[in-house]
């Protein structure tokens, strides 16, 4: 699979549900989720929980955000999505919408997705100094 | 040890305090409460309706 500069969307799809083993921080019950897009929303594209709970989120590649986002994936978190050095992972960081009507996107804690397992976790770095809340979009 | 397979050691004792490690198998994910809190708190003020869908696309469409 190639990946697709930072500015423009990802090649990296999948088109069924992705099995998450500990569902998101929150959202533990949440099991099963499929990536969508986001109709009018694009680039951002749609987190949806198929079990557990009525959740969908908004998210978009963090390296469409910084072009230089990096987050190193634990060996534990590679045993678990199956990944190994040569798989393709999918990378979504969580788009929310502040009070203020600001758009922020979590770049700290980003949902990582193995398409060749079709696993996927939200990952939590140990010391990760992006922000929780990134502007993406400023209040008016 | 705390059920199967997580161990919890004691690295260092000192003045200000102690410092602990746990020891766990791959499987099982280690994280400090107040880091998965805050995540957990932030995916709790994320979740999207239809309507707040709807907003987010003009917000995005206004800032492009």
């Amino acid at each position: 699979m190639n990946l697709a500069p930072a500015a423009t969307e990802t090649e990296i799809t999948v088109s069924e549900a992705v099995t998450f083993p500990d569902g998101i921080p929150g959202f533990e019950s949440c099991r099963s989720w499929v990536v969508m897009a986001a109709e009018s929303a694009t680039p951002l594209r749609r987190l949806h929980a198929l079990d557990g709970a009525d959740a969908s989120f908004l998210a978009i590649d963090p390296r469409a955000v910084l072009e230089n986002y990096r987050c190193d994936l634990s060996a534990s978190d590679r045993r678990r999505l199956g990944a190994g050095d040569d798989d393709a992972l999918l990378w979504l960081a969580i788009v929310m919408m502040e009070p203020s009507g600001a758009l922020t996107v979590n770049l700290r804690a980003p949902i990582v997705i193995n398409p060749r397992t079709m696993t996927g976790q939200q990952v939590l770095p140990h010391n990760c100094l992006y922000p929780l809340r990134h502007v993406l979009v400023d209040a008016e | 040890m705390i059920g199967d397979g997580v161990e919890v050691r004691v690295l260092r004792v000192g003045k200000d305090g102690v410092r602990l490690g746990i020891v766990a198998p791959p499987e099982i994910r280690v994280h400090r409460r107040e880091v998965y809190d805050q995540i957990r708190d932030a995916n709790q003020s994320a979740v999207v309706s239809a309507g707040q869908l709807a907003q987010v696309a003009e917000r995005l469409t206004k800032a492009k």
